[in-house]
């Protein structure tokens, strides 16, 4: 089977920002405030420690890093 | 000539579908509960575009062979466990677990490359599953089915379990896992909070629902449930374990519901159900036990409301979402690791993706929903 792209994304793509803790580069991309879309890279995935205890949850310090992108338009909100 | 936005606004969205695949996803499928093939008897089961013959031999190992021998074509699952094989019930020629022929008790000798294809089996937390792999490789040590404390601890009940066979194909079912918004309008649900994660060969859906006001009654011992706290994971691409934990006013009830299926063909699946719940002081073992059964007849209505969108609905490669819509196209290019050889399954495929859906819209949406429902009952009622 084809892998499609995300039709949302077409006129709004992930947008690459490194983690504050440890350097790795993901891609995210907000909708808005409180949605959050997040795609690792082998190497954030690596360098991550907090992955490695628990992977049901976002990394608090990319978290962390995420928000503060948000807040200084680093990382564009697509419904602002 | 039609500039390239005026085609984009008024372009009618064609449904695009390709052939689905005539290929089955590589992975531990679960084929039910290990006791039920454990009588003696051969069983038929029609998996992965074959039949499979599944039989228990004396040694107690259960085995997975294609149901056809390779003598005559007979049907091994219409024939005897004799020993640790199956014999056919056509020439009686022996096969064993390991796929070989092991004796043909009316010749001197068994002929060269008197082999057939077997599934490697495991049995954990009394569930036994089979390992597929077009390529026929065994199963990676670190590709795993974690095990269920529950299952086997004497402070939970007993698997109540399901099955049943559905006309379609089984991408319907994982998609499931991205899909919030259905949970209200097929399951009469309310979810609050909606998060996906993929990571490797898990797909994970995290969500938080609660109880609408508009289908709400306590059961028969009074109790109303306010909500419910669902983690669930497929590990693989059959296999989801669901750490569903209900919340009622002053209790929690532990759950852990097993959402399985395995392949007939690219056009049907057998879609299995588990449920266990733990006792507790509120819940002691009798009363866990009634309502494990309860639950578990909640799941298969749940079920048929799936399987009736699924059985009318259009198979749909290029679904139009909006922003409060789950990862769709990532869940999808997260599922075709397994339908590609090993060799071929690219980083995206299983680099961790994460979804947090913002639910401020739908909760509203909802309410109102809701609400506006409870206000027609009653004015009902009055009229």
């Amino acid at each position: 089977m084809t892998i499609r792209p995300d039709n949302r994304l077409a006129d709004a793509p992930m947008q690459p920002l490194r983690c504050q803790r440890c350097d790795g580069p993901v891609l995210v991309r907000k909708s808005s405030w409180e949605q959050t879309s997040i795609q690792w890279s082998e190497q954030a995935m690596e360098d991550c420690p907090n992955l490695r205890t628990d992977r049901y949850r976002t990394c608090p310090d990319l978290r962390i890093t995420i928000q503060q992108a948000t807040l200084n338009g680093t990382v564009k909100v697509v419904d602002e | 000539m039609i500039t390239v936005a005026a085609a984009e606004t008024d372009a009618i969205r064609a449904i695009e579908v390709e052939t689905i695949p005539n290929r089955f996803a590589r992975g531990w499928h679960c084929l039910g509960l290990a006791q039920s093939f454990k009588d003696g008897k051969p069983h038929t089961i029609q998996a992965f575009g074959q039949k499979l013959v599944v039989f228990c031999g004396e040694d107690g190992k259960v085995n997975v062979l294609d149901a056809y021998c390779r003598h005559m074509g007979g049907d091994l699952s219409q024939g005897t466990v004799k020993g640790n094989d199956i014999a056919c019930p056509f020439h009686d020629w022996r096969w064993s677990g390991n796929g070989r022929c092991a004796k043909i008790p009316y010749s001197r000798r068994v002929p060269l490359r008197a082999r057939t294809s077997s599934w490697p089996t495991m049995e954990q937390d009394h569930l036994l599953f089979v390992w597929n792999d077009p390529e026929g490789n065994p199963p990676p040590a670190d590709v795993t089915i974690p095990r269920i404390e529950g299952a086997t601890s004497d402070d939970w009940t007993d698997w109540r379990w399901t099955e049943q066979i559905v006309n379609t194909n089984c991408r319907e079912v994982v998609d499931n896992v991205v899909d919030m918004a259905h949970f209200f309008y097929i399951h009469n649900s309310f979810p609050t909070y909606f998060k996906n994660i993929f990571d490797g060969t898990t797909a994970t859906q995290i969500m938080k629902g609660k109880t609408r006001p508009d289908v709400a009654r306590p059961d028969a011992e009074g109790n109303t449930m306010i909500g419910n706290t669902s983690v669930a994971t497929y590990h693989g691409p059959s296999f989801m374990v669901d750490e569903l934990t209900y919340h009622y006013q002053g209790f929690d009830l532990h759950s852990v519901l097993i959402n399985c299926h395995y392949p007939i063909d690219e056009n049907s699946f057998v879609l299995h159900s588990g449920i266990i719940a733990k006792h507790s002081d509120q819940l002691p073992k009798e009363a866990a036990e009634v309502l494990a059964g309860k639950l578990s007849g909640f799941i298969l209505r749940g079920f048929d409301q799936d399987i009736q969108i699924w059985k009318n609905k259009a198979r749909i490669d290029n679904p139009l979402l909006c922003e409060e819509d789950g990862p769709v196209y990532q869940l999808r290019r997260w599922y075709e690791q397994f339908y590609v050889n090993t060799a071929e399954v690219a980083p995206e495929m299983t680099e961790r993706f994460e979804f947090e859906i913002d639910t401020t819209r739908p909760v509203e949406s909802w309410a109102r929903e809701c609400e506006e429902n409870l206000a027609r009952a009653a004015a009902e009622g009055q009229s």
